[in-house]
């Protein structure tokens, strides 16, 4: 466990010690560096495909030949980029929200204010992590529906977040264990009250669990489709991902005007993943126990 | 869990408990009442309106013929078929991330940066590379073109519209979205390698592949685990948007798959009934794999 909680940091020191000792011979090495080269032509594929396309009108893409930035000038008459993205966000940074407003408390609970049969409701909201939206999708719409929560963002807030909760309560309560009980006794022994505690004390102990949940969410609820796609009826605060999905489902939408907006909705996902990618790995492994 | 060391009477004492439980409950509230809301409560509604005919407004209970009917219906076995035949799609959206990961592992010049363009098709969302795969596998797309260029111009093929080959480019595309993920996975478990195990195997005068066998690949067993259960349930929960943008489930039912099947059942037939009892079929098979999980994790401690 310890292990794994560490942050791949260690993999990021160009040490020699964690190189392989014996350096294989030159020609080895250069075999190796194209084959890399070789993976890193296919994994950049769908950039290359996305940008080239974008750079044509219509008729060139069909064509086959030609360059021009029409699809990018009139992309926001095909598309309601600004719209999109807005919806995106709002619904993103809301769950988010939710979850950690919910999650931090419920993880010091668990860890730290342990009440009666605390194991099994924490065993219980856990083993909820294995629950696929798709297989309570009918009852959920309907739900959602009879509370008419489905009009505006509130559905879809509430999914994200219901979704959510069970990795990042895990999450907490894994790393709120590591907390001392003595710096929690100090501050109620201070007056802080157990609220005061977790505000004061805990919570700026956790900012790397709470930007491991953060990083995670964003880039699952930014790129996620289904939700968006039922539990956001009204066409004008659809998410990029639908708008996205929707037009390419009609198909006939010009393919060089959906790949710009591709772009668009992958650029926000591509620089948190380039900035945080240290808390995703942490996240990532800290699965590895549940 | 220590008790509050405080010097205070017995009975202060037990008060102080009683506090320290009560927040804990009142803290641990909105989460409970999120899951069991949101999650909980739709699963037990799945199993009661599985036995009716429900519409979305009216459920009349029906008992077990949804059941019955829904065993007899083709289209359920044609997408559990599906569903296991892209599970032989696993082997590799596991082995070529391996592959990949010792090959990082070996820090030739520049695998930083490598890294990083190995790990950057994770960021994008399914609905973003099932349209750019739509582009590789469509007549006019990419992989035509690469088939020519190799010099075989009188041959064409059109995978996503035909029965037998669409699931194929559907496999392949789910194999492209996993290796990112499970290649961090083993990134991360390859830097928990202490080398000098490694160092001792080779003094010791084993070979490249005998240290990778008998010291790698036994270190891996637990990330190749979580990136076996992680990848199955994706297989069963996450191709929704690869499929609905790339073939909307055909042609035909050619690359339905049980989520999509509920989709389809629930929303273009409106059959709610059915569409609630093939969800409680996805439930129990992604539990059977996290249960499969637990025991392999458990059997390793």
């Amino acid at each position: 466990m310890t292990t794994l909680l560490t942050p791949p940091a260690k993999s990021e020191q160009p040490s020699p010690s964690l190189g392989p000792v014996k350096k294989p011979k030159k020609v080895g090495r250069w075999i190796l560096f194209a084959v890399m080269m070789i993976i890193a032509v296919i994994m950049l594929y769908p950039f290359w495909v996305m940008i080239i396309t974008s750079l044509k009108s219509e008729a060139q893409f069909l064509a086959g030949t030609g360059f021009s930035w029409l699809s990018w000038s009139s992309l926001t008459s095909v598309i309601p980029i600004g719209q999109e993205v807005l919806s995106s966000t709002i619904v993103c940074s809301a769950s988010i929200l939710v979850i950690l407003l919910v999650g931090l408390p419920a993880g010091f609970a668990f860890s730290k204010l342990r009440f009666r049969m605390s194991t099994m409701v924490f065993l219980l909201i856990v083993s909820a992590m294995m629950v696929p939206l798709q297989a309570i999708l009918m009852t959920e719409f309907v739900n959602m529906t009879r509370l008419h929560l489905t009009g505006g963002y509130t559905g879809a807030i509430l999914v994200y977040a219901s979704l959510g909760t069970p990795f990042s309560v895990f999450l907490f309560t894994t790393y709120f264990r590591g907390v001392p009980d003595e710096l929690i006794e100090a501050g109620i022994v201070d007056g802080l009250g157990y609220f005061g505690a977790l505000w004061r004390l805990v919570v700026p102990i956790a900012v790397p669990a709470i930007a491991t949940v953060t990083v995670l969410q964003f880039i699952q609820i930014w790129d996620d489709l289904l939700v968006g796609l039922f539990f956001i009826q009204n066409t004008s605060q659809r998410p990029i991902t639908v708008g996205l999905a929707v037009l390419a489902a009609g198909r006939t939408t010009s393919i060089p005007e959906l790949m710009a907006g591709s772009i668009i909705s992958a650029l926000p996902a591509m620089v948190v993943y380039l900035g945080f990618q240290r808390y995703l790995v942490k996240g990532l492994t800290m699965g590895i126990d549940r | 869990m220590s008790t509050i060391s405080v010097t205070t009477p017995k009975t202060r004492r037990l008060t102080l408990k009683r506090r320290r439980q009560l927040s804990g409950v009142v803290f641990a509230l909105p989460a409970i009442a999120l899951v069991v809301c949101f999650i909980g409560i739709p699963i037990g509604q799945d199993i009661y309106y599985s036995f009716t005919q429900w519409d979305g407004q009216t459920a009349t209970w029906i008992g077990l013929s949804t059941w019955s009917q829904a065993f007899h219906n083709p289209n359920l076995w044609t997408a559990l078929r599906n569903n296991a035949l892209l599970l032989l799609s696993v082997p590799f959206a596991l082995g070529l991330p391996l592959c990949i990961a010792v090959l990082l592992h070996q820090r030739v010049a520049g695998w930083r940066i490598f890294r990083s363009i190995y790990f950057l098709p994770t960021a994008i969302s399914w609905v973003v590379l099932g349209l750019v795969a739509e582009r590789f596998f469509a007549y006019q797309g990419t992989l035509n073109s690469i088939i020519h260029a190799l010099g075989f111009s009188h041959f064409s093929t059109n995978m996503l519209g035909y029965q037998s080959e669409a699931l194929i480019a559907l496999g392949i595309t789910f194999i492209f979205t996993m290796v990112g993920t499970n290649t961090m996975l083993f990134l991360t478990g390859l830097a928990t390698l202490d080398p000098s195990l490694e160092e001792a195997a080779r003094i010791d005068g084993a070979g490249r592949w005998r240290i990778f066998r008998s010291i790698t690949l036994p270190h891996l067993s637990r990330f190749i685990q979580l990136a076996f259960v992680m990848t199955v349930i994706a297989l069963f929960s996450a191709l929704f948007s690869l499929i609905f943008v790339m073939t909307g489930g055909g042609p035909g039912y050619a690359t339905t798959t049980v989520e999509y099947l509920i989709y389809e059942t629930g929303f273009n037939q409106g059959d709610y009934g059915t569409a609630a009892l093939y969800g409680l079929i996805l439930f129990v098979i992604t539990g059977i794999v996290g249960v499969v999980q637990l025991r392999l994790i458990g059997s390793n401690e």
